[in-house]
């Protein structure tokens, strides 16, 4: 008889959760190629025993860490009470073979059953505290399916609550495999023991069937939900971008004049063009919201949340499925993705900060799919915020998005009083480093300022550099942000061209921008050169003692991270040991910081945008350092200068911010301790 | 005096003869001993002020009706110089004498030369001058062909004078038919003397930024803008601070100017600022932080306080009028 | 409706620009760009010519050096075709000898409407335009800042020095546009790529017909005097005077 109940909601279960996991299957295999996601096995592995098994994205975030992986780790050791549950229904007295009995099993079993209830108390109190319906758009569960995480923790309670059930009715019925270290089923017996034995059986069999019929029942829910996460999570992970989806842009296509046809198609514009392993990522979004939380379009109200724009393809994925992979077609895939199922809004408000995809717990790679759809719309359809056009021609034209021109390369160097040499034909041999200075530090009055200083100080540290002058040409980076790929790639072979010829290996570069691009991106199109930023080298200068800070410079100073020099390319401690090594500072950490560091709204081309939603995000961060009742606000990127210094000018115009508040490079702070 | 003849084109508005063509025609009779000038207009009464300034002839064209100006005096001037001789003729730089200059340049076949800032004698004939590479170098060119010599001049290159002569001799001509070029009509006409020239457009220039402290403070720019004929402009930190419509800014994510004379208050010149009105050709720059940036391009520096300055200038200006 | 655009390649503005010291010429070497200016043209042509159901857009222009990738760059924002005229003879033309080849240009292909900038960049003698319509026998609206057609009639404001006038001109004319007119397009990745194939007809001024001569010359050039350029002074309570004088000099007031 319990056999045959048993039998039979496995068997519709399992034809319903077959049917659409070959659906999903196919669904996410639609999409397009996208290479390169199996090579390097090794640091695969490691991204599963490390993000998945020791859930170290998760535990970012302490209690609701913790909690998770309680229940993650307590469901794998619960897969052997599933075996135990089938094998019940064949053999009351079933016991896996030769572990079975062991008291260690019976105890982990029973002492991840409560934790996970207990873990379950724990979701539930941060879904109480965290409601949308209260918090608005402060919660980071703001439009995540709350009905289906409610749902999820009641099936998970569900199961624990029919398995310890029959287990306390199987221990007074002699059928328990497990003595006294299975606490919490001898507990439940007990309680059930004064209810005698026909009462028991009954107990056994409605427990177990109830398990049964819940787990299966789960099963087919969360193929259908969004807790689908427990089946793609460990492969996403798996096929994910190693070490992670940042620094260089994840594909490089080949934009080679000569190969390409007007026919040929960018970007990603329609769902069909995303990559199988993008369809993954829209599969694997649990709506935990830890992007949208870290966001900094999202936290000055914009409409940009990495988690909604997710939730949004994936649910057009979805309506598409007919179309991608049926016989039917219901003519989704012919919609634009933007305006249709993104907003413009939506996806010129990112500036590729990368704290989506540093805080996502399953590796989904926000910021590659938002520029895939910028490609598209630059290129393909020729629409993008029209403030844009000027930078854009004047980077092609003049090579610096300024258009202030490669004559006035060189104005920076009458601010020195040395010579500093610069390279016109191959690089000399006793000439360690080529000086990258970039079009803003080459060009912005502020930023020419820090420029000297780090010229100055490796001069004095006796560094032998040289410039480019005239011959450097913007690195292509916020044309490439913005999604003109083309732009971007002309930019960069003609310097890969100009820095081959000149035999450059060594470089040093100023903007982290730069530094991303010459370091992580221009491999791919045939540059490969030693890239270090100029916060780097200045800390293994100090370090050497070939710089060495005397003067006390008094003064607490909070360091920014520049999302490319911090998430981008993970150099976070080099720019603060250079700070700590200058006598008589004493640092401050912002709120946000390091890995979880604030955008100050630059990125992603957004320098070059019109900010009009919501709050700006350079004061929003301005009044994060301003928290800090800091003297100066140090960085060491000269957007994230033009942008602080800005947000400290206006403050300090309200009367909200000291008039001596100073934003400072590192190099800047350094230098000052040297000059006598 | 070196030349004998000498047509000056004349622009007339409701007020009379505009300033610009006084200074034309103050010029022209510096150098020849006849001055014919020609108004669009047949309205009478010309002939004093014309006169006053030195011109010896008014030659009124009376059937310019709904036609294009230039077009119309192209065609009268074209017409009256058969069995005629005139050595120069004069235009300014203004639309209409631009369209003037140019389509009688084509019915003559001879060439113009534009942009004069500056006119001298040189032998027997007239030598101009024309500010080039924004104001560095100052080219001098000459007709080596037949005359007349024809020079499209800007304005303020000359000052009027009136040098009290007699009320010129009045002659009405009329053109007749235009052919093709006749065609395009003026069906109305719209004065924005009040509202003042578009940003892009504007000879003149006053933004305001940061430094004017508070929003209240931007009406000192619309005044001097105003008094200056000019247009009000401001930097993206004001125009994100809301004390002005995105419409007013200049820069790079803004509008692109290329005025004359800019005049920036309180304004410390960041790179994104100073890509929009670099192209200016006259730039005054007034700030409190004499490190600013924007002193570094321009060419009159006043390191003070917007608050003071800039109210006296505009007492200054108010009291000239 | 068949468009024609005459546009301009010029060097790059931001490097300081230098005249040839023999014949004073301005130097127009290295990459030369399509001119800003004229990119509100061919934006213009672009637009016309879609609402008007279609026709063809067709570019002229003269250079010295056979230069075309400012061409390309018009090509690749949608225009379909293009005529340079290319001739060492016609390095450092005036503006009649410049108008006259690019109206000869204009005649190779039928036209409706002719569309210029008001003045170019770099030489800005402003008057090209209107001397191409005379030698074509059409009318001209210069300095237009909004241009409607309908009906086979152009509806143009034309910016005048007070204001505006409301013009209407019937077809075929010429009209000069400001900058701001519309927004210029940047062209897509499939108009780049396709501009690359389109026609560009290379011509000599003598294929026209067309001998350049001189009729002007430059007979010196000097630097300006230094007017009280980059002075940087501390306000004394009298600035406003320096002020004042400085607009004098400059004959602003």
């Amino acid at each position: 008889m319990r056999l045959v109940i048993g039998a039979v909601i496995f068997v519709i279960a399992v034809v319903i959760a077959g049917r659409r996991l070959l659906f999903l299957y196919q669904l996410i295999k639609s999409g397009k190629p996208a290479p390169g996601r199996t090579s390097g096995a090794g640091e695969r592995l490691w991204a599963e025993i490390s993000e998945v098994i020791g859930q170290r994205k998760l535990l970012r975030k302490t209690v609701p860490g913790i909690a998770h992986a309680f229940t993650f780790w307590g469901f794998i050791i619960l897969l052997a009470t599933i075996i135990e549950a089938f094998g019940a229904l064949f053999n009351s007295s079933f016991a896996i073979p030769l572990i079975g009995h062991d008291s260690w099993l019976g105890f982990l079993e029973d002492f991840f059953t409560v934790l996970i209830l207990c873990s379950l108390v724990v979701f539930s109190i941060i879904r109480l505290k965290n409601a949308p319906a209260r918090k608005e758009r402060e919660s980071r569960f703001y439009g995540s399916h709350t009905g289906a995480a409610w749902l999820t923790l009641l099936g998970i309670a569900l199961v624990l609550i029919t398995l310890l059930g029959y287990r306390g009715a199987q221990v007074n019925l002699g059928h328990f495999p497990y003595g006294d270290a299975a606490f919490a089923s001898h507990l439940v017996g007990s309680w059930f023991s004064t209810f005698g034995v026909g009462a028991n059986k009954t107990l056994e069999f409605v427990f177990l069937e109830l398990n049964i019929a819940v787990i299966m029942a789960f099963l087919v829910f969360v193929t259908y939900s969004k807790h689908l996460h427990i089946f793609t999570s460990s492969l996403n992970v798996a096929f994910s971008r190693r070490p992670k989806a940042l620094g260089a842009l994840g594909v490089t296509p080949n934009m080679d004049p000569e190969l390409l046809s007007e026919d040929d198609v960018f970007g990603v514009g329609k769902i069909e063009h995303l990559t199988w392993k993008q369809n993954l990522d829209l599969a694997t979004c649990t709506e935990c919201g830890r992007c949208q939380e870290q966001c900094p379009a999202w936290n000055t109200n914009k409409p940009l949340s990495p988690k909604l724009l997710i939730m949004d393809l994936r649910e057009h994925l979805f309506k598409s499925a007919s179309a991608l992979i049926g016989s039917g077609s219901t003519g989704s895939t012919e919609v634009n993705l933007i305006g249709n199922v993104i907003s413009p809004e939506i996806l010129w408000a990112c500036t590729t900060c990368g704290a989506c995809v540093e805080a996502c717990p399953v590796d989904i790679e926000h910021v590659d799919a938002i520029v895939d759809m910028r490609r598209y719309q630059v290129l393909m359809e020729s629409e993008f915020p029209t403030e844009a056009n000027l930078m854009l021609r004047n980077v092609e034209n003049q090579g610096d998005p300024w258009g202030l021109g490669q004559s006035k390369r060189l104005d920076w160097t009458k601010g020195v009083d040395f010579e500093i040499p610069v390279v016109t034909g191959e690089i000399p041999n006793d000439m360690e480093y080529l000086f990258w200075v970039g079009c803003a530090g080459a060009l912005d009055e502020r930023a020419m300022k820090v420029t000297q200083s780090i010229a100055r100080l490796l001069n004095q540290a006796g560094v032998n550099f040289g410039i480019l002058g005239p011959r450097e040409s913007c690195t292509g980076d916020p044309a490439r942000r913005l999604g003109n790929e083309y732009l971007y790639q002309m930019q960069a072979t003609s310097n890969i061209e100009t820095l081959n010829e000149a035999g450059v290996k060594k470089i040093v570069a100023s903007c982290p921008h730069c530094f991303n691009s010459l370091a992580n991106e221009y491999p791919s199109l045939g540059g490969n050169y030693q890239v270090v930023h100029h916060s780097q080298l200045l800390e293994k200068l100090v370090s050497q003692q070939k710089i060495l800070p005397k003067i006390p410079v008094n003064a607490k100073v909070t360091y920014h991270d520049p999302c490319y020099l911090g998430r981008h390319n993970s150099v976070y401690d080099e720019p603060r040991s250079v700070l700590n090594a200058v006598p008589g500072v004493s640092t401050v950490e912002m709120h946000k910081h390091k890995s979880k560091g604030f955008c100050c709204g630059a990125g992603g081309s957004r320098m070059w945008l019109e900010e009009n939603i919501g709050k700006r995000i350079n004061m929003e961060r301005t009044d994060q350092a301003l928290g800090t009742d800091a003297d100066v606000v140090s960085t060491a990127c000269p957007y994230c200068m033009i942008m602080l210094d800005d947000g400290v000018k206006s403050r300090q115009s309200e009367g909200a911010a000291s008039e001596s508040l100073r934003v400072l490079d590192v190099a800047q702070i350094l230098e000052n301790s040297t000059k006598d | 005096m070196t030349l004998s003849k000498i047509w000056v084109f004349a622009e007339s508005t409701e007020s009379g003869i505009t300033s610009t063509s006084l200074e034309l025609i103050s010029a022209a009779s510096k150098f020849a001993d006849h001055v014919e000038v020609f108004v669009a207009s047949p309205e009478p009464g010309y002939s004093e002020i014309v006169g006053a300034y030195g011109a010896t002839k008014l030659i009124q064209v009376t059937d310019v009706n709904d036609r294009l100006i230039g077009t119309v005096v192209a065609s009268a001037m074209a017409q009256l110089l058969s069995g005629n001789t005139v050595d120069a003729i004069f235009f300014a730089m203004t639309p209409e004498g631009r369209d003037c200059a140019a389509r009688l340049s084509v019915k003559l076949d001879v060439p113009v030369l534009t942009n004069v800032v500056n006119l001298s004698v040189d032998g027997t004939r007239l030598v101009s001058e024309h500010a080039i590479f924004g104001g560095s170098e100052i080219v001098q060119a000459g007709f080596t062909g037949s005359s007349p010599a024809i020079f499209a001049i800007r304005a303020k290159s000359f000052t009027a004078e009136s040098r009290g002569g007699m009320p010129a001799e009045v002659v009405q001509v009329g053109v007749g038919d235009l052919g093709s070029a006749g065609k395009a009509r003026i069906v109305e006409q719209h004065l924005e003397e009040r509202s003042g020239p578009k940003l892009d457009e504007a000879p003149v220039v006053v933004s305001g930024g940061r430094g004017l402290g508070q929003a209240e403070n931007y009406k000192l720019v619309e005044e001097l803008a105003k008094l200056l004929g000019g247009a009000p402009g401001a930097s993206r930190a004001i125009v994100d601070a809301g004390w002005v419509p995105y419409s007013y800014q200049v820069g790079q994510t803004g509008k692109t100017v290329k005025p004359n004379v800019y005049i920036a208050c309180g304004i410390s010149g960041a790179t994104q600022h100073m890509v929009g009105m670099k192209g200016a050709k006259n730039i005054i720059a007034i700030n409190k932080d004499e490190d600013a940036p924007i002193f570094s391009i321009a060419d009159l520096g006043i390191v003070g306080d917007v608050h003071k300055i800039v109210p006296k200038l505009i007492e200054a200006l108010q009291s000239r009028t | 409706m068949n468009i024609t655009v005459c546009v301009k390649q010029i060097p790059d503005q931001s490097s300081p620009g230098k005249l040839d010291p023999g014949s004073h010429n301005l130097v127009r070497d290295g990459k030369l760009i399509l001119d800003d200016s004229d990119s509100y043209g061919v934006e213009m042509a672009l637009q016309l010519a879609a609402e008007a159901g279609g026709g063809e857009v067709t570019l002229v222009s003269m250079a010295p050096n056979g230069e075309v990738s400012g061409i390309r760059t018009a090509l690749a924002m949608g225009a379909d075709k293009a005529v340079l005229v290319s001739d060492a003879k016609l390095a450092g033309a005036d503006a009649l000898t410049t108008a006259k080849v690019l109206a000869a240009a204009i005649k190779r292909n039928p036209f409706d409407l002719v569309i210029a900038a008001t003045e170019s960049t770099d030489g800005y003698t402003g008057t090209v335009p209107v001397q191409i319509a005379e030698i074509l026998d059409i009318p001209s609206v210069s300095f237009a800042k909004k241009v409607e057609l309908s009906g086979g009639i152009l509806k143009v404001q034309r910016q005048t020095e007070l204001g505006y006038d409301q013009v209407e001109c019937p077809l075929p004319a010429l009209i000069s546009v400001t900058a701001g007119v519309v927004e210029p397009r940047y062209p897509s990745f499939k108009g780049i790529m396709s501009a690359k194939s389109k026609p560009v007809e290379v011509l000599e001024a003598s294929t026209l017909g067309i001998e350049p001569g001189r009729n002007q010359e430059i007979i010196t050039v000097r630097s300006a005097e230094e007017r009280s350029s980059g002075v940087i002074i501390t306000d004394e309570g009298d600035a406003h005077q320096q002020i004042i004088e400085f607009l004098e000099q400059l004959k602003v007031i």
